[in-house]
């Protein structure tokens, strides 16, 4: 019989089953005693694989008064721009920090897209399919987790804070659902343990002689698959002193500003460190049917430091050029100003901008009319954005996959990667 | 290669080869079948189950839970030769067994995810519908069509379709009749000879239904089903070719594959009668609804019959003869092609009888084969090994519940966990319907109050009842071993768990036992039916 827990002893293979006991008949079991946090989140970092930050602006942000702007026009608004240090670009007012960052942004300001409520918005710039299409498609989340994420890692593949999306794993299935923490950095049910280290250990070594035993004549996928998330359990429940923020941040809110959404900025960079494929991190109030001027000018003063911070920091960390940072919404705002200063949905020419992770940046794709009513160059739809991001992270755009028998495409038919975006 | 054959003649029960036929058991006939699948592919199937993988198996199979200990030891200790053929009748008489049948269909027939979920999240009076058909044994083509005809206490099945009959054209082909039309919803099918057509043509039964309210009665909202007069679908060409405001000709209801329906107009200048909420809706001057109903669970509906027995088939052996269940078309092969034909003659012979077709399946030795064995398949295509399943969750709950003998007075307080079942265990599939944990089932099981509190001691449970035994630990761990995992434990597993109590004194024992219940209801060999 084997001791299950004094792991460092044991056969520990890297890139296969990190932190599990392979036994002797080469069955893979939880192992209590395997590497220490600090040592896999140092050795994730050092790995090179592509990660992917969503900042979801909930509710749709104006692309007016923030990437397309249109001064001195009737749809213009009261901001202002300013220039960036991408000569002939210009943002609002309000993002100075990100203006000075404009050289690592591609701003795509020719998105037309299809569905202009809510639920169906959130749910299409999520999945790139209609919500009415009666196939539970995955959120680009899952399919990030499910293309980058490892069977041996210690953290959650899809990891979100806030208000984000609302299609789940879909398709592929419970093993990428996210795992949603709070936008206090609140893990999810069920993650703090009830009972003592000794006593997890010791329930923890009986489970693993019992599957041990099991697994010597039975052999069927579903029982590994049982093991392994068995094991992925264990170990995020070691690693997950990780979302604790609460000794780093004194040091990091300046970058970031001192807000929630800051702070899950914060989190992000630090999760994407420590290997997890996809983050995704919501800020609330963009859907300014009153208002709109008020509450946007409010909302940049949170973002621009956020995001700003974020992508210093992820450069200085060397992640910045494997790390693709998407800024998007489920719509973008009317030109028209309606009567309470607000402005509506928009969905025939409105804005998202990726960042780093193999975007060429310091450019603009597409562009709207001189009212912003239209797009006049380079429409650009969700699944085109979808293929975009999906290439630049190494994955298919066109990987297929079932329904029962029904064949889905990770992108709808002609979808095609902006490839002028991609380095 | 001579032991080979002997073996597989042995299997079946042959002496010599036998043309199946309508005088064989259908128990002989599977055998017969599969076996000579295994003799010409030279495969070589697991052993047949031992008893306790056998008894564990058929109990959650028929009725929905593991056995309980005093169950367990009773069978195991059973000298009887026929005790397998008894206990299976025993099960099939059991009120349970009607309980699960109805859990079973109830999950075919809304899933997780019904649609109108409002409305179908409770299902109780709909469950309690099916297991009364059951209960009665209502042979199967008589409560299916009472289903689809929306008789008293069925209402709900139509409710989740939102009056959308697209949705309800999807779902009645494709539950009844194995066949996948949704594709033809939205272009000509591309592998299948069914068009647009043929979809909008049986959508023009079920356009003319309504849900409406039914009699309110105390909290629960009730549903009718009224059925208008008038109306048609309206085909508008393929997804392709819309464009705003095209309207769309409108579709006569034709049957699938088949005929048109003929049916007599509706007066001229026919108003459809008003009715308030909570009425009994007037009935329509002519009923589609009675003409798909019919049509549907005709004798000679070619896809009716074959459709059930495939899918009870893949209810016990984990997989249809066609496979997934429904993707019954003309030109999907079957893994067994004769015996799907014998399942489907069966089913015809004895009229939709499907506690007799159950029966027969269990008896059968394909069905009682053993779990071990290199195949890595959770659903080997030649049934050389028992499948494996995961429990459902409310199968996990309440075996939970036998294994460690809890009382559920306990949730009084706390409420029912059956919800967090349903969240955590309650679809742990892919795209494809394989088998795949989760981090959110696993810190669940590790870290849930809801299941502490039936794995640690409480007056009268597994854990308290070992904590209090003054037997010796070697039989208070067989007494664990029999009530979680239906067996007794291994010399081995003996040694360690003696050696986990070893040493513990009166303040950590609860706790050593606690550890020991948790490892075991953790385990693989409890999460699957296999």
């Amino acid at each position: 019989m084997m001791p299950a827990n004094n792991g460092r002893e044991h056969v520990s293979r890297r890139g296969f089953l990190k932190g599990c006991l392979v036994t002797g008949g080469g069955m893979a079991v939880a192992n209590w005693g395997g590497l220490t946090t600090s040592e896999s989140i140092a050795a994730e970092a050092s790995r090179n694989g592509k990660r992917c930050i969503l900042l979801w602006m909930n509710g749709g942000a104006s692309q007016i008064d923030t990437f397309d702007m249109k001064p001195g026009r009737r749809t213009g608004g009261p901001f202002r721009p300013i220039s960036t240090n991408v000569a002939g670009t210009q943002i609002c007012e309000y993002l100075p920090r990100m203006s000075r960052l404009a050289d690592k942004l591609a701003i795509i300001r020719s998105m037309r897209t299809q569905s202009p409520d809510h639920p169906d918005g959130i749910y299409h710039m999520h999945t790139c399919y209609q919500m009415r299409d009666r196939v539970p498609h995955p959120e680009i989340g899952a399919m990030i987790a499910k293309y980058l994420g490892r069977a041996d890692a210690d953290l959650p593949s899809f990891v979100r804070m806030g208000s984000t999306g609302n299609g789940g794993s879909g398709y592929l299935g419970p093993r990428y659902e996210p795992f949603s923490v709070g936008r206090d950095g609140r893990l999810p049910y069920f993650t703090e343990p009830y009972v003592t280290q000794p006593s997890r250990e010791r329930r923890g070594d009986l489970l693993n002689f019992l599957e041990e035993g099991f697994a010597t004549d039975h052999v069927a996928d579903p029982f590994a698959s049982h093991r392994m998330a068995e094991a992925r359990t264990w170990r995020l429940l070691r690693a997950r002193s990780v979302f604790d923020t609460s000794r780093d941040w004194p040091a990091a809110q300046e970058r970031y500003g001192n807000t929630e959404f800051g702070r899950s900025c914060f989190l992000a960079r630090k999760l994407v460190e420590a290997g997890v494929p996809f983050v995704e991190v919501g800020q609330e109030n963009y859907d300014s049917h009153a208002d709109n001027f008020v509450c946007h000018r409010g909302n940049m003063d949170v973002l621009d430091p956020a995001w700003s911070g974020l992508l210093t920091d992820l450069q200085e960390r060397g992640l910045l050029d494997n790390t693709l940072v998407v800024w998007m919404g489920e719509v973008g705002r009317t030109p028209y100003i309606n009567n309470r200063a607000g402005r509506d949905h928009y969905i025939r020419a409105w804005t998202t901008v990726l960042a780093g992770g193999g975007i060429r940046g310091g450019q603009v794709y597409g562009a709207s009319d001189e009212n912003g009513i239209d797009v006049r160059d380079n429409p650009v739809s969700e699944g085109d954005l979808f293929a975009t991001i999906y290439a630049t992270l190494g994955i298919n755009p066109r990987v297929q996959h079932f329904v029962g028998t029904r064949p889905i495409w990770a992108t709808p038919e002609g979808s095609r990667p902006i490839r002028s975006l991609i380095v | 290669m001579f032991r080979f054959a002997a073996m597989v003649l042995a299997f079946a029960g042959l002496t010599a080869p036998v043309a199946s036929g309508a005088d064989k058991p259908l128990r002989q006939i599977i055998d017969h079948e599969i076996a000579s699948v295994w003799k010409r592919e030279k495969i070589q199937p697991a052993a047949p189950a031992t008893d306790a993988v056998f008894l564990r198996r058929v109990f959650v199979d028929l009725v929905g839970m593991i056995p309980s200990h005093d169950e367990t030891t009773a069978f195991l200790k059973d000298t009887d030769p026929a005790k397998r053929e008894k206990l299976i009748e025993r099960l099939l008489a059991d009120p349970r067994f009607a309980e699960q049948q109805a859990h079973v269909w109830d999950l075919v027939f809304f899933g997780r995810k019904p649609g109108n979920p409002d409305a179908t999240r409770k299902r109780d009076g709909f469950m309690d519908w099916l297991a009364e058909q059951f209960k009665k044994d209502v042979p199967y083509d008589r409560w299916v069509k009472d289903l689809l005809l929306a008789k008293d206490g069925a209402e709900l099945f139509y409710v989740q379709f939102r009056n959308q009959p697209e949705d309800a054209t999807v779902a009645v082909t494709r539950m009844f009749l194995g066949t996948q039309l949704q594709c033809a919803r939205c272009h000509d099918h591309p592998f299948e000879r069914w068009t647009q057509k043929d979809f909008y043509g049986m959508a023009g039964f079920f356009v003319r239904l309504v849900v409406v309210d039914g009699k309110t009665s105390g909290k629960t909202k009730s549903f009718q089903i009224a059925e208008k007069s008038t109306g048609d679908v309206l085909f508008s060409g393929s997804v392709k070719e819309q464009r705003p405001g095209r309207k769309g000709e409108p579709v006569k209801p034709k049957f699938l594959g088949g005929t048109e329906l003929k049916e007599p107009e509706a007066p001229k200048g026919f108003k459809e009668p008003t009715f308030k909420g909570g009425e009994t809706p007037p009935k329509p001057l002519f009923s589609r609804k009675e003409q798909i109903a019919d049509w549907i669970t005709a004798r000679d509906n070619p896809y009716f019959a074959r459709a059930v027995a495939n899918r009870v088939f893949a209810q016990l052996l984990g997989r249809g003869l066609v496979h997934p269940v429904d993707d019954l078309t003309e030109k999907s092969e079957a893994s067994h092609p004769e015996l799907l034909d014998a399942l489907t003659r069966d089913m015809l012979d004895r009229k939709f009888d499907l506690k007799g077709f159950i029966r027969e399946i269990v008896n059968s030795k394909s069905y009682q084969l053993g779990d071990t064995g290199p195949v890595k398949d959770a659903l080997p295509e030649k049934f050389e090994r028992a499948r494996v399943r995961p429990l459902s969750a409310e199968e996990l709950l309440t075996s939970l519940k036998v294994a460690t003998a809890f009382d559920p007075a306990v949730w009084k307080g706390s409420g029912d966990p059956t919800e967090y079942f349903i969240r955590y265990f309650g679809e742990p599939t892919d795209g494809l319907g394989m088998f795949q944990s989760s981090l959110a089932e696993h810190l669940f099981l590790n870290n849930a109050s809801q299941i502490r509190v039936m794995v640690q001691a409480r007056k009268g449970n597994l854990a308290d009842q070992l904590l209090q035994s003054k037997a010796p630990w070697e039989e208070k761990i067989d007494r664990l071993f029999l009530s979680v995992l239906s067996r007794p434990a291994s010399a081995k597993e003996r040694e360690r768990f003696v050696k986990h109590f070893s040493g513990g004194d009166a303040k950590v024992m609860p706790q050593l036992v606690e550890e020991a219940v948790w490892a075991l209801v953790s385990c693989s060999e409890f999460r699957f039916n296999r």
